[in-house]
Order: structure tokens, then sequence, then C-alpha cells
């Protein structure tokens, strides 16, 4: 079996007229390891499915299951132990808590995994050890990600989600965080999906999936994945 | 313009903050208005009824009865109203009356209820009494072996606060009330009965002249300014007090809620610091963006005090009822004035409004980029504490919302405070009355009977201890008891508060209370003057004894026969070990070891209301002030809660790092409450000391203290309760 497994995916907001549907009956699967880039443009509904994949949400019917474990149907409280024990998020805005210091930040969920990594090796492989006492708005977006990064990292995490990690990033610090997610992909063997508008970022992947008006157009795995050095960004 | 569709939105969003600001403006403004209106009620009907009834200005006695056209004559020669009282009092074992026949001049009697006296087999009592024990018009009552139909029932100027005895502490209608029979009727069963002489001084009178003529003539026996009858000042004394009492409220709590609410809507401001910035980039102007939102602070203080006032019109008489709970049954009009309710309202959003203003001020100062960055305010150096030191991060959170937070902290800590405070001082008056009742036996002496007589005897009673008890005044007409002992007596107290055994027998000593009183002190000359004569003496204190229950003066019994022209060996009243039948029954007053217990006791019974309202109050304060803070704080930290649950830490954990800080506040919280509440219930124990003529020992019990603990400890798991679904309902989101 698959490491995700998710068959006819469907996800509705609103009613009657005013109805959207962000996903409408999403099929796909990929491999445990696997850096999966998924593609589409704004509303395409990567974002919906990206929050399904980390229990964020749940579709109004199919079926989403995480190494083994089906996520759908599941109870708040059950999806908030899934989220703890299995997903490390990134987000485009890298959503860093603004009361705590960069260590701190790794901290607060290195204490609540149930397997963390140590919080001075993450710091250090994504080199930020320098900054571990400076708070989020001292930084730049691109140290800022990188916190991000070691914040979903030090759980030591199944399944790394990224949304838009370098939607607000230069290219300089863009190519620097994909550098170091390729890293994590590689070095822990962490299974990423990242999810973007950017077909640039598409080479870095083994599995790249299109999303078009809520389904998935294609999906492609490339044959062989070139670096974040390699790529025009 | 479009922006004003947020206030709808805003306050539907931000419900449970409006509601607890306009609670805890309600509350307090309540406080005010409650004494407010009592205070004012009461005044303004003391006023129309001592005047419609000729209060008394003095009330006296003589040894030799004044004749009918001496009194006229009396009234001409110095410009006054004078009438004599026939009085009798009686003993019926369960209850014991004054009865009356009725003034035509002099104190009148009001009718309350029922009809007045139309035959012999009729009698009329007082209102207190006859609502206490639930007897009314058609009852019948036994007085001296005929039982008599009860026509009506009545209050009396000189009798509003139904004391006993003018030295009594507490009123009494559970087993003594006025009575009035047809003068015929009178006449038959007691006779003439005691006489006492009723005065009205006109503005010419010359009193002093008129008191020496009365005693040269007639000998008078006592006399009793109005100003220093208690059951005539207390009216007005409370009433005064009340009033008073309001004011303060009205700086401390509704001040204290004000500043409260204050601090929470500029926090409230200050999280919208980004749209602040925002509309500013946009070209909103300073004006215009401080008075949107301004008028967002309008609502607790105009809702509160608009609906505060609606609640006192409608509740005034109520309000004001608890405040009768010392008096006879008076029915004042209570009601709320205008220009109060008007100042209830205009007051707090008035304050609101202004430090809204000041706050969005103060904000628009900042650089607006600052702001856009919603970075105002959030460059404090107490974010940094701990950021070097290895601790839980739970725990390093915890104190940064303690330390990093002072204005929210002092808002928790304020309604811990506010309603810790408003229990504490509702025990605390329990614990105080209930001192009185335990400790005043012991500082009088070891007696348990003390007998009054009517008459002056000469020698020495057998098995007890003889006093001389004359009253005097001082020179401001503020009287006082002169008490002559022997100087071996045992069993009245004696002993000074440097601990030495009185020197009776060779000059003056004082009470506690009547140095309180009469601010003289030990080694202080004071000189008073003979009630009867306006003798003056002056003499020396050499000493204070320990009674904050009597002002007395006390010298031995030789003394204060000389004073008074008596012979040496005199004595007016009796102090005993054991019940003394014979005397008993020649005595006119017996003040047994129980007699402070139970006038504390219907004290406390009386205040029942008052005291319930005020924990009540204090658990309610308690409640929403802490409910109005907790939910700012999750607004504010609702960015780190939704990441925190993205992250995957679970409610109950969010809930205790975000909250549990506050559970230290409790104990200084309830620590400083307690002792302001006993500060404030010292102070009035000081401050009221010749309102009440009593030293009220300020007191309060562990078990108090432990119940005021218990109470708010309540108060904020109630508050914890009501948002512990705050954590819950914030979502997760996403940039």
């Amino acid at each position: 079996m698959a490491f995700i497994e998710i068959q006819g995916a469907k996800k509705q907001y609103g009613e009657g007229e005013a109805a959207v549907y962000a996903l409408d009956g999403v099929n796909f699967s990929l491999e445990k390891g696997n850096l999966c880039v998924i593609l589409g443009p704004s509303g395409s509904g990567k974002s919906t499915l990206l929050n399904m994949i980390g229990g964020l949400d749940s579709p109004d019917s199919g079926e989403i299951v995480v190494d083994g474990e089906k996520i759908t149907g599941r109870s708040k409280k059950e999806l908030t132990g899934y989220r703890k024990r299995s997903i490390g998020f990134v987000f485009q805005f890298y959503n860093l808590i603004p009361d705590l210091t960069v260590e701190e930040n790794v901290q607060v969920v290195a204490e609540i995994a149930q397997n963390p990594l140590d919080t001075d090796e993450i710091l250090r492989a994504l080199d930020i050890e320098k900054y571990r006492y400076r708070f989020p708005r001292e930084l730049s977006g691109g140290q800022q990600q990188r916190v991000a990064i070691a914040r979903a990292m030090v759980k030591n995490p199944k399944l790394l989600l990224c949304d838009e990690l370098t939607g607000a990033l230069d290219t300089k610090s863009s190519r620097s965080v994909l550098r170091f997610v390729e890293k994590m992909n590689r070095e822990y063997g962490t299974t990423t999906v990242i999810i973007t508008h950017n077909e640039a970022i598409a080479e870095l992947a083994d599995t790249v999936v299109r999303i078009r008006d809520g389904v998935v157009a294609s999906v492609r795995q490339n044959e062989t994945r070139r670096t974040a050095d390699e790529i025009e960004l | 313009m479009k922006l004003n569709r947020r206030y709808k939105r805003n306050i539907r969003n931000n419900l449970p903050f409006y509601a607890s600001a306009t609670v805890l403006t309600m509350l307090t403004l309540l406080l005010f208005y409650l004494f407010y209106v009592a205070g004012t009620g009461i005044n303004e009907f003391g006023d129309s009824f001592f005047a419609r009834n000729r209060c008394e200005d003095a009330t006296f006695s003589a040894y030799t009865e004044i004749p009918e056209e001496a009194v006229a004559e009396l009234e001409t020669k110095y410009v006054l109203t004078m009438e004599k009282e026939h009085c009798a009092a009686i003993d019926e074992g369960k209850y014991h009356a004054r009865v009356f026949a009725s003034n035509r001049k002099v104190d009148l009697y009001e009718l309350q209820e029922g009809h007045d006296l139309s035959s012999d087999g009729e009698i009329l009592i007082s209102a207190g009494y006859a609502e206490e024990h639930g007897l009314g018009e058609g009852d019948t009552i036994v007085l001296k072996g005929r039982e008599y139909t009860i026509a009506g029932t009545f209050l009396r100027p000189d009798y509003l606060y139904m004391v006993e005895n003018v030295s009594d502490d507490y009123k009494n209608v559970s087993d003594f009330f006025l009575a009035y029979m047809t003068a015929a009727e009178f006449e038959r069963q007691f006779g003439t009965g005691t006489i006492n002489y009723k005065v009205i001084y006109g503005e010419e009178t010359d009193e002093a002249a008129f008191r020496r003529e009365v005693n040269e003539k007639y000998y008078m026996s006592g006399y009793l300014n109005a100003d220093n009858n208690k059951r005539i000042t207390f009216v007005h004394e409370q009433a005064d007090m009340f009033i008073m009492s309001s004011w303060i409220e009205l700086v401390v709590f509704p001040l204290l809620t004000v500043a409260l609410v204050c601090i929470l809507l500029g926090r409230r401001i200050r999280s919208e610091q980004k749209l602040i910035g925002t509309l500013s980039a946009m070209g909103y102007d300073r004006g215009r963006l401080m008075r949107h939102y301004s008028l967002f602070a309008v609502i607790p203080g105009a809702l509160g005090g608009l609906l505060t006032a609606v609640l006192s019109l409608l509740l005034a008489e109520p309000f004001g009822k608890i405040g009768l709970a010392d008096y006879e049954p008076m029915k004042p009009d209570f009601r709320l004035p205008l220009w109060v309710a008007v100042a209830g309202i205009v007051i707090p959003t008035a304050i609101y409004y202004i430090s809204s203003m000041l706050r969005v001020r103060a904000l628009l100062q900042a650089d607006t980029v600052e702001l856009l960055a919603g970075a105002v305010g959030n460059d404090g150096k107490s974010r940094r504490i701990l950021a070097k030191r290895k601790l839980l991060i739970r725990r390093k959170m915890a104190v940064r919302q303690l330390i990093g937070n002072p204005g929210r902290s002092i808002v928790i800590f304020a309604g811990i405070f506010l309603g810790a405070m408003l229990v504490a001082f509702a025990f605390s008056f329990l614990d105080s009355v209930d001192a009185v009742g335990e400790k005043a036996h012991e500082e009088f002496g070891s007696f348990k009977y003390e007998y009054i007589l009517g008459t002056l005897k000469e020698g020495t009673p057998e098995g007890a201890e003889a006093v001389l008890a004359m009253q005097f005044e001082d020179l401001e007409s503020r009287r006082f008891t002169a008490m002559g002992m022997d100087k071996d007596a045992e069993l009245w107290n004696l002993t000074t508060t440097d601990g030495k055994r009185a020197d009776i027998a060779n000059g003056f000593y004082i009470s506690t209370l009547f140095e309180a009183i009469f601010g003289v002190h030990e080694g202080d000359t004071f000189t008073f003057r003979s009630i009867a004569t306006l003798e003056e003496h002056t003499v020396t204190v050499r000493g204070v004894i320990k009674n904050g229950y009597e002002s007395y003066l006390i010298a031995s019994r030789e003394i204060i026969a000389e004073l008074c022209g008596l012979p040496e060996n005199c004595y007016n009243a009796v102090l005993s070990e054991q019940a003394l039948p014979d005397i008993e029954a020649e005595a006119t007053e017996m003040i047994t070891d129980s007699t402070y217990r139970t006038q504390m006791e219907n004290m406390k019974q009386s205040m029942a209301g008052v005291i319930d309202a005020l924990m009540v109050i204090g658990v309610i304060v308690c409640v929403a002030a802490l409910y109005a803070t907790i939910n700012t704080l999750i607004s504010e930290n609702a960015y780190t809660i939704s990441m925190l649950k993205v992250l995957g830490m679970e409610d109950g954990r969010i809930n205790s790092m975000m909250i549990s800080s506050n559970h230290l506040l409790l104990i200084p919280g309830i620590a400083a409450g307690i002792a302001a509440a006993y500060g404030v219930m010292y102070w009035y124990c000081v401050e009221f000391v010749e309102v009440e003529n009593i030293m009220i020992p300020a007191t309060l019990k562990p078990v108090s203290i432990l119940l005021t603990a218990a109470l708010t400890v309540f108060a904020y798991a109630i508050s914890l309760i009501l948002v512990r679904g705050r954590v819950n309902r914030v979502n997760m989101w996403m940039r």
C-alpha cells in the first residue's frame, strides 16, 4: 500500500447556488520518502487538499489514508493526535509564534512530540543556530522560513507538508529554503509534499501532481530530481 | 460612513467582552445608587416626619411636678412649646411596653395602619413591633391584666430608631413596644404615670436660662437634648452615612471597574492596530479614527449606566428598604434623582470614551509601517524574560503572560481583589458585630446583672455593689455618664490600658469610648457641666480604662456624689453576680451579660439582606471581571492558539499554557482584597464611633478568611468554566 492513498475526496464550501467545490473527487497516491510537488493555479483546491492530508480539515466524502492510518471520519481530538504524531507544517508566511524565540519556537513542538529530534542538531542543520535567542520579527523572511522548517522537522514527522513555502521570499532566500527542504527529505527520509504554483519547483520532485478545478489533472514521475541549486526560480 | 457598519458586527463578535464590561459597570453603579437612594430617601422622610409631627428639641424630667399653669408661663416667657408627657412602663414577661397618653403639642404619633383610638378597650402599638410579630388591626394584646384590641399601628418622631433605653446599642422590636391608650384608660390604669417634659425651642429661646429656672424651681432630674437622643439623631446620622458611603463607593468601586474596563478597551484597540494602520494609510484622519474607536467604548458605559438607571427606577423601593433595616417601618419615597441617574450614565461613558480616544491617539502617533506590522507595543523587554534559560516552554510562556502583559495581569488581579474585598467586607461586618456580643461584657467587668434604679438610695445593697451613675454633658451638650464606684469594687472593670488598677478614690478615669468620642486623653483636663444646674466642673484625667462600649467618666462614689451635691453614700444602680428579684422589681432597666449579644444578633438579622447582597455582588464582580479579561487574553492570543492547534497541541494543554499563569494572581489578589476589606472595616469602626456610640472591634475570623478565599476561588473557577470553550472555538488558520 502507498504511503498516502486518497480516493474520491470531495469538499464543498457553501450551499445551493453559492456552493463552491474545492475538491471534486481527488484520487492519487504517494510512496514513502517521496518528495511530491502539487501544482495548480490559485483556487484549484491544492491548499484544501493539503489541509485534508494534514488533518486540519476533513473531506465531505472520500477516503484519505496516511501510512496505513485512515484519517477521514476522525474526531477533532483524534486529528489533533494525528497532527502531533505525524505531521510537520511549513506555511507561506511562516506562522511562527511571535512571543517565542527561535529556539523556543522549535522547542514548543519538541516538547509535545513523541520522538523528537535534538533541537540543537536541527538548528545546526538549518543553519539558524546563531539566531536561537532572536525573536521572529528580528529575522529575514528566509531565516524565518528556515525556523518554520526546523519547527516542522524537530518532531521527526512522517510527513512534511509545505504550503507555498517560497511564496513570500526572494529568489535567493527561496533557493536556500528549498535546499534545506531537499536536505531534510534526503537525510531524514521524510515524505514531503510541497504545494506551489511555481512550475520551476516541480523539478525538485519525485512526483508532480497537477490539480485543476478540484480534480487531479495529471500525475507525473520525474525520472531524475534536480537540486535547488540547479533550477531556475 | 461604511466603517460604522463594523459597530454591529464588532459587538456581535465580541459579545462576551461587551456583556461582562456592561455587567461590571452595572453592578458597581448599582451599589452607588442603592446607598444614595436609601440615604436621601431616609433623610427626606426624616425631615418631613419630624416637622409634621413636631419632634422635640429636648426632653427632661423633674423631681417636682410642674403645674400646667407654670408650663404655660414658661412657654410664654421663653418663647417655646412645652408639654407634659405621661407614660408608664409595663413588664408582661414575654414583652414589655412603654404606654403613653397621647400628646397634643410635641412628639405626635402618626397612624400607619388601622384607625385612631375610639374606645377605652382599644390600643395603638408601635409599627415595628406589630410588623415583627404579625400583629394588626383587630388583634388583641394583654397589658396589666386587661385585654386590649389593637386599633392600629403608629410611628412617632422620637422613636423612629426603637432603642428601649438611650444607652442601648441596637433597636429592640422583638419584645419591646410603645402603646397609646385613651387618656381615661391611661389614668384608670396608671394614674398620672411617669411625667416627662417635651420641649420645642423657639428661635429666640435662651435655653440655658430656661434650664436654670426649671432646675431652681422644680429640680431637674434628667435632661436629654435631641442632638444627643440616639432615637432621633440616628435617622439622619445613618442616612448621612449611607450617602457618604455611596460617594465613597462611587469613587472606589466604579472607578476601579472603569479603570479595569478602560485597560481592556485599550488592549482591544491595540489588537486592532493593523486595521488602524491600514485605515490611516488609506487616508482616514486621526480625528475620524479616534471617534470611530471611541464609540465602541461608549457601549458598555452607556448601556451599563442606562440599564442600571432603569433597574434602579424600578427597584428604588426594594433598594431603599434594605437601608431601613434599623428603623421603625418608615415609608420614605425612594427615588433616584434624575441628575444622579444621568451622572451614573455619563461619568463612566465619558471616561471610557476619553480613555479610548487617548489610546487611539497614542497608537496613531506610532509609525504607520509599525502599525501595519502590528508591532506597536510588542517590543517590551519582558518578552525576553527567561529567553536564555532552559525551561519548559509552557512555563516560559506562563511567566511571560504574567509579567509581559502587566495591564492584563493588573485587570485580573483587580477582579480577584474586588471580589475578595466585597466578600471579606461582608464577613468582617458579621465578625465585628459578633465580637461586640462576645467581648462587650468582658470589658464591662464580671457582673452578670446591672439594675438601673429609678430613685436614689443610700448605703450599700446586700450581696451586690452600688453605683452612682449621673448624666453630665460637655460644653457642646454631648452627654455622658459619670460613674461613682466603691474604691474596692470588683465587679466593674477598673483595669487601665497600661494594666494597673484605677485609683478611683483619688481622681477621674475615662473609658476608651469616651476618649474616642470626646478626644480627651490621659493627663488632659476636661470641662463638663451638670445637665440640671449647668454648673461647670473641670477635672484631670488620670488614666483610661479599656471599654469601647460605654462612654463614661469614672471616680469613687464620694467624688461623683460631691459633684452632684448628694450624700456621699448615694447610689442609683446595682451590680451583682446573681439575679436580685427584690431590686429587679424596683429597677427601671436591667442589663444582663447577654444584652449586647442579643442586640448584636438583632443587628445581624436586620443587616442580613445587605450582607448577602454584598457577597453576591462580590462574586459577580469577580466572575465578570475575570471573564472579560480572560476573554481578552484569548482574543489577543488567537493567532498563537491557532498555531499551537495546527502543531498538534491539545486544547487542554493550550488552555493550561495560556491561562494557568493567572492562577498565581489568586493568592495575592485574595490576600490584598482581605487586607483592604479589613482596612475599610477598621476605618468605618473608627470614623463612625460617634454615630454608632460604640467602638466596634474590626474583626475578621480565620474561618471568614477561609470562606472569602473559597468564594473567590469559586468565582474564579466559574469564570474559567465560562471561558473554557473559547480556546476550543479558536479556528485553525494559516497564511
